[in-house]
């Protein structure tokens, strides 16, 4: 068995892992990393990427479906659904491609095959060819997390489904429950409507996308509503069992026939077999618990990406890869602000938030000032002819600090950014007031809720 | 064409702006490399300015009395053919000047990089009244200081004054939390320096202005109390040999005197390389542990208090300490010191003997782990075996980071100091 030394050996090879290998390869350091799947982790072959292929393809069969409104007449169309994810995975693979040329750029040993920390700072890879030790001065775990489920659920990815089986599905069934109305269930709950599917979005608490601002819920729930997607809130799964069609989702006195169950309930970290236990390595419900500067328990072990927590965010494990890097290479990395993560949904109207919800800023006892603007009232949405949503801003009243930006519409996930450099800065209000937004932008809905906390909205 | 840009020097850590005591050189002097061309106030001391290019000191932008940022344009050195305008141009106009003087619409790129946009505040200008000044107010006045829209906002409205805080931002970059860690912890210690509008009329109180020193006090010393977690610890030490040696050493001809504060010094220099711990700073998530000790002396000025810093008091004899202290503090009270000799201290000492203080103690001067304060050598009733005497008996009280040494740590290093102290021959070998 051979032994290879190197400076950091970096486990999974996610958005943050392939990140904390590159930065570590910038700052002169020689890194080996380890991935028992493609590079690029569940973000860029099962998660997000692939997801947002098929969300595009969602919204083009919908743009299809309203030629009419745009002069276009078509003699009827077919949309392919395994054509669908048979692109999202070309999608996929070219990104998981990416990652391999800038692991060859950057000069990265990749090692395929499942590591386990046999020491602090020793991995040892099974792959396929056998198995070789690495011996680090850090190692940068990034082996992310899976698809959870509810107790007496098991997921088959045949009937009962995750995300994971949801991207590979090659066709599409007539029908679908989804379970949980976060992030992953309302993007798989619009790409399946799109292509016809009867779904019905199932959620616990008492509105779909619970940790946005409440208005951003009812917002997607009428939406939705509108598109023919059922949405039941406040119900309880009390069992999924075959029968009917494929399943039967006992509600607790209603009963669901569906031929597909889709269970997005959340994620859990992937901690067990990587040898933690052994070293000491300490867990926070479930997660390994970090320093600010993404060190474990044990010194010289690093932790980053959703195994090191909440918000389980691509762009906060490339955050996180970052500041570890730095950290081993002895710089003195700024700390991710978790306070100022941007969060994103893709579905359609698209949802982008920062910084609290109106009612959490107003039980941590802010006065709060509300901006409101619909995107009705925004030139190129109604040019674009995607008018649905608005941005709310939210505003400390003494200071005009922005304690708050929810958006639901037309690329909201792009418009957010604005809101994140502002609050990185410490921007106020007035600050955004007088920054000069192209006309006519989307973005303009940004400056108009902005003018409006203040009372001075133009166009309203 | 060689047009040299004078500009305010940095010339020490802690230095944000200068002030121009006096201009050596004149408009129109000739000057050479090296020349010493005005005298500047700093936070720290008083500093001479060297002048590098040769040339004809053309122009003098900041007459003396003013204060500029560092960085900031002063003077310029030119051939006397040289036209020299857009280099003044690039200016900041005169301190009193408008700040719309500051950013002049087009500027040549040449002398972009050094000219600072910030006009000069005049030193006495406090924010003090709550209310909020309108967006424009708040554009001109914030010109000097660094900081963030939302710091300066809530600055206005708790009265925080922005100049006496220390930014924690990106290239010091004052935030938000710097400005509510002034307001909540440090706010009483900055207060004194805030003119508060008084609500009758009749004139109660007067504002003296802060000298530079004492500005910088008042912005250092919160920074210091507030985040470094002090723990003191005390000590008497028996002086009694070391009065006695100290009498005969300073009877020997041709030797120089020596203080207790000298075997102070060297008491802790030899402490500092036995326990390295106390011998540290905190950096970031590390520790730094130097290897060599460079102990700050306190001098009290009139003007406020100053470290000057004896470099390598482990490797120097008594009598080298005691020859070099004298002159640094001689030249801390004249304010001949070089900027150099007032950063990078590893450990201080604080001495108030001469003032018949039985105790105190002293707040650290960070990045510096810790400070030693050195109280009067007193004559008090001690019982030994030999029944009731008289001895020589002084106190000394250590304050350390808890954040880089614990108690223990803090207690046997002053445990060696006493020893050393007691047994003062060994100062000597």
């Amino acid at each position: 068995m051979a032994t290879h030394k190197f400076d950091v050996a970096v486990v999974g090879t996610g958005p943050g892992g392939y990140v904390a290998a590159i930065r570590c390869a910038q700052l002169g350091l020689s890194v080996a990393t380890v991935e028992d799947d493609r590079p690029g982790g569940v973000c860029l072959n099962w998660g997000c990427i692939p997801t947002k292929a098929l969300l595009r393809n969602a919204e083009v069969v919908s743009l299809m479906g309203h030629a009419a409104d745009y002069g276009i007449r078509l003699s009827g169309f077919e949309a392919s659904y395994p054509e669908a994810v048979q692109r999202s995975r070309r999608v996929a693979d070219r990104m998981a491609k990416g990652v391999e040329f800038l692991f060859r750029k950057n000069k990265i040993t990749l090692f395929p095959g499942r590591g386990t920390l046999k020491a602090k700072n020793v991995v040892e890879v099974k792959g396929t060819g056998g198995a070789e030790t690495l011996e680090a001065r850090a190692v940068i775990l990034a082996t992310g997390s899976e698809p959870k489920s509810l107790p007496g659920v098991t997921i088959d990815e045949k009937t009962v489904i995750s995300s994971n089986g949801a991207v590979r599905n090659e066709h599409a069934p007539r029908s679908i429950a989804i379970v949980g109305a976060g992030a992953v269930g309302v993007e798989f709950a619009d790409v399946f409507a799109s292509y016809g599917v009867q779904v019905t979005l199932l959620e616990a608490l008492p509105r779909v996308v619970p940790v946005e601002d409440e208005e951003v819920s009812k917002e997607l729930a009428r939406t939705f509503t509108r598109r023919g997607i059922t949405i039941k809130t406040g119900v309880k799964v009390a069992s999924v069992k075959p029968g009917g069609p494929g399943a039967v989702v006992d509600l607790g006195g209603e009963q669901l026939e569906v031929e597909q169950v889709l269970m997005a309930v959340g994620r859990a970290a992937k901690v067990v077999g990587l040898g933690l236990e052994g070293l000491g390595v300490q867990l926070e419900r479930g997660f390994v618990k970090v320093s600010p500067a993404m060190e474990t328990s044990v010194n010289g072990l690093y932790a980053i990406g959703d195994m090191a927590g909440a918000p389980l965010l691509a762009h906060k494990a490339m955050a996180e890869g970052v500041v570890a890097a730095e950290a081993i290479a002895g710089k003195s990395p700024r700390p991710v602000d978790y306070g100022n993560v941007p969060s994103c949904t893709y579905c359609r109207p698209q949802i982008a938030s920062i910084g609290s919800t109106e009612a959490r800023a107003r039980e941590a006892g802010r006065e709060v000032s509300v901006g409101r603007f619909p995107f009705t009232a925004n030139g190129k949405a109604v040019a674009m002819g995607e008018t649905e949503g608005f941005v709310k801003v939210l505003a400390d009243r003494e200071t005009g600090e922005i304690l708050g930006v929810h958006i639901i519409g037309p690329e909201a996930t792009e418009i957010i950014h604005e809101f994140a450099v502002g609050r990185t800065l410490e921007a106020t209000l007035e600050e955004i007031i007088h920054t000069i937004h192209a006309h006519p932008t989307l973005s303009e809905a940004a400056l108009e809720a902005t003018l409006s906390a203040l009372g001075q909205a133009i166009h309203i | 064409m060689a047009v040299t840009k004078v500009v305010m020097p940095k010339l020490s850590d802690a230095m944000e702006s200068g002030k121009i005591i006096k201009w050596l050189k004149k408009e129109g002097d000739r000057i050479n490399g090296g020349d010493i061309l005005a005298e500047v106030e700093t936070d720290k001391a008083d500093v001479e300015m060297e002048a590098f290019g040769a040339g004809v000191l053309r122009k003098i932008l900041v007459p003396a009395g003013e204060t500029a940022p560092i960085g900031a344009l002063i003077g310029v050195i030119a051939e006397p053919g040289d036209d020299i305008a857009a280099v003044v141009a690039s200016a900041p106009a005169t301190p009193a000047g408008a700040a719309s003087a500051a950013a002049p619409a087009s500027r040549p790129p040449a002398a972009t990089p050094s000219a600072p946009v910030a006009p000069v505040a005049r030193p006495a200008a406090v924010v003090s009244a709550p209310a909020a000044p309108t967006s424009l107010g708040q554009g001109t006045q914030s010109g000097r200081v660094k900081a963030s829209p939302l710091a300066k906002k809530i600055a206005a409205q708790t009265g925080v004054d922005l100049r006496l805080i220390q930014g924690s931002g990106p290239g010091g970059r004052i935030i938000r939390r710097d400005v509510e860690a002034a307001e909540s912890g440090a706010a009483a210690s900055a207060m004194p320096a805030t003119a508060r509008p008084a609500a009758v009329s009749g004139a109660e109180f007067e504002d003296v202005p802060l000298t530079q020193i004492r500005a910088a006090i008042a912005r250092r010393m919160p920074l210091s109390k507030a985040p470094v977690p002090h723990f003191y610890v005390t000590s008497e030490v028996a002086m009694d040999r070391a009065w006695e040696l100290r009498e005969q050493l300073n009877a020997l001809e041709g030797q120089p005197k020596i203080s207790v504060n000298d075997l102070v010094i060297r008491a802790c220099a030899l402490a500092l390389l036995r326990h390295p711990g106390v011998n540290a700073s905190l950096q970031g998530d590390a520790i730094r542990v130097y290897h060599r000790a460079h102990i700050g002396i306190a001098v009290a000025l009139d003007a406020g208090l100053i470290t000057p810093v004896l470099r390598d008091c482990h490797a120097k004899p008594l009598a080298q300490i005691a020859v070099e202290a004298r002159d640094l503090v001689e030249r801390a009270r004249n304010r001949k010191l070089r900027a150099q000799e007032l950063s990078g201290a590893t450990f201080s000492i604080s001495n108030l003997g001469m003032f018949d203080v039985a105790e105190f103690s002293a707040i650290i001067n960070p990045p510096e782990g810790a400070i030693l304060a050195v109280g009067s050598v007193r004559r008090v009733p001690v019982v030994d075996d030999a029944g009731l005497g008289v001895g020589r008996r002084m106190m000394l009280t250590i304050s350390c980071d808890h954040r880089v040494m614990d108690g223990a740590m803090g207690a046997r290093f002053l445990q060696d100091v006493k020893r050393l102290l007691e047994e003062p021959l060994r100062l000597l070998v």
